[in-house]
């Protein structure tokens, strides 16, 4: 393995970097989808057995789990049995150096009586940061995903169900090799042009209704007027073809059916040149990946004003251009979820509380409930009012801890795409700057942990050590 | 100007007014870092001390402009 790789591996570092370049040239720069909550899944994607659908940060959060199962396994197993045998190198050695080193590191700052539960504590909490922070740099993550359209779903608490809000609209662009990307040119026609085209087929398609309205009149020539507005049809598919640049023959088996047909079509015209108009000065949204279903959404918020955009159109087909089209990606990076970070941060604060009870017992509640000195000294009340401001500063840790961590890692990850944006050639510069962020924001996480867990099982009534170490 | 500009308006605006809680986080990591190099440069020996309690700080520090950060944050993309 080692002989053939020598000497190659600058050749395909230059051949990623070539390629690198050939994508960055070839699909256009777009700015990204942001959205701070975790994206649920589509229908299909359910808890068993109820209307919970998973998110995406969820399936994050198992491959950091099987991830770390895997390496428990593996350490484990190639863990040496005896003091006799020779350490196995290359990759167990470096979770051999990585232990070894933190060790000595959470021992200069908490090696006492409870130095095993707080490092098992903060080994735990390291390796299950560090490995969804680290999950933002892997490829395809956050940008490989479900195309469809966009739509905001709320969960309803009282309904039960999902509401579904949908917004402006967007288009979606058919790329190479049956990928498709959404949005990869925005501006592929001048917003005056498509303004003057958008006006002209809504001219045509008035012209169309009048005519329909006319025709519906007279019942008597009703066959010539199914020709004649076979003909209005065409007319207006040809000037729809060269007003966007598209060719589309979407319409042309709508038209020509009724009057309620025609209608509808002069009203779907009306909101295409609505959409275009409020599209022409907005930026883009983007992902790369299948165009799976047709989506099955229900309970419109606004229908009244978008009544007439499809909510689940032909991906395909000129519908298409009136609905946003968003990645959902498969995989995010957990980090970037508050109910991550939340609960690793509720975890983290039951385990000082934990180990606060185990070492000193019951006598631990006269950190926050002080009352003991309250007639005794002159002072009393301060220690009174130190202790809840204590309570008080515990339960802010939880926030601390899961906004620290939620923001440092959303805040990069948004980073890193807008540095993709900017610099679609070059940004890993900024991988490598988060690479160090994960890093640290893991082994910060972890170590305030282990500093407070320390912290508690410390009385804090220094002249009395003894007396409580004796006790329990 | 038509409602939805309005409410973007105001949303760039609130987030970048939250964003100048920043500030205070940027001037309590560059105090820490300072004095944490000053003693390093003094008794070199307790380099490892000093530099745990340094990120300790440096992360308590930027945690407030993190509050700050999460608020424009929220601002910007959860608030409609």
């Amino acid at each position: 393995m080692n002989s053939f790789w020598n000497g190659k591996r600058r050749f395909v570092a230059l051949l990623m970097l070539l390629a690198g370049v050939f994508v960055a040239l070839r699909v256009p720069p777009v700015i990204p989808f942001i959205q701070l909550p975790g994206e649920n899944f589509p229908e299909g994607f359910n808890v068993p057995f109820t209307d919970i659908r998973l998110t995406n940060t969820f399936a994050g959060s198992v491959i950091v789990w099987i991830l770390l199962l895997l390496f428990v396994i593996y350490v484990s197993r190639r863990r040496p049995k005896s003091g006799n045998e020779v350490p196995p190198g290359g990759f167990y050695n470096m979770f051999e150096a990585l232990f070894e080193g933190l060790m000595g590191f959470v021992g200069g700052i908490a090696g006492g009586r409870h130095f095993r539960l707080i490092f098992n504590m903060f080994m735990t909490i390291f390796l299950v940061v560090l490995l969804a922070n680290w999950m933002e740099l892997v490829p395809g993550v956050d940008t490989v995903g479900f195309i469809h359209p966009h739509v905001k779903e709320k969960y309803d608490v009282d309904s039960g169900e999902y509401k579904v809000i949908t917004t402006d609209g967007y288009e979606i662009y058919q790329g190479f090799l049956g990928i498709s990307y959404v949005n990869g040119q925005c501006d592929w026609i001048s917003p005056a042009d498509e303004a003057a085209a958008d006006e002209a087929a809504l001219v045509e398609a008035k012209a169309a209704a009048a005519a329909a309205e006319q025709a519906s009149i007279e019942d008597a020539a009703y066959a010539r007027y199914q020709a004649a507005h076979g003909e209005h049809g065409e007319e207006t598919d040809s000037t729809d073809a060269s007003s966007d640049g598209h060719g589309d023959d979407a319409h042309s088996s709508e038209s020509g059916e009724s009057d309620a047909a025609a209608a509808a079509y002069d009203e779907v015209l009306a909101a295409r040149v609505a959409a275009k108009q409020a599209r022409a000065d907005r930026s883009c949204y983007t992902g790369v990946g299948p165009v799976p279903w047709a989506d099955d959404y229900v309970g419109d918020d606004k229908a009244d004003k978008k009544k007439s955009i499809p909510l689940h159109p032909d991906p395909r087909g000129e519908e298409a251009k009136l609905v946003p089209w968003v990645v959902l990606p498969f995989v995010r990076v957990p980090s970037t979820d508050l109910n991550m970070t939340l609960s690793l941060a509720l975890i983290s604060f039951v385990m000082i509380q934990f180990i606060g009870f185990k070492a000193l017992g019951i006598g631990y509640l006269t950190k926050f409930f002080n009352f003991g000195t309250l007639f005794k000294s002159p002072l009393g009340g301060i220690d009174v009012a130190v202790g809840l401001l204590e309570l008080i500063g515990d339960f802010a840790k939880i926030l601390s801890f899961g906004f620290r961590l939620l923001g440092n890692i959303f805040a990069g990850s948004i980073l890193l795409f807008v540095m993709s944006f900017l610099v679609p050639i070059l940004p890993w510069p900024f991988f490598i700057l988060e690479f160090f962020v994960g890093v640290i924001q893991a082994l910060v996480f972890a170590l305030l942990t282990a500093i407070f867990m320390n912290l508690a099982t410390v009385s804090h009534h220094h002249d009395d050590d003894h007396d409580h170490a004796e006790a329990h | 100007m038509d409602p939805q500009s309005t409410i973007i308006l105001g949303k760039a605006i609130g987030a970048g007014l939250a964003m100048i809680g920043a500030a205070g986080g940027g001037i309590g990591i560059g105090l820490a870092v300072g004095g944490a190099v000053q003693a390093m440069g003094r008794n070199p020996d307790h380099t490892a001390t000093i530099q745990v309690n340094m990120i300790l700080g440096v992360a308590f520090a930027e945690a407030v402009a993190i509050y700050a950060l999460v608020v424009s944050l929220i601002i910007l993309f959860v608030l409609s």
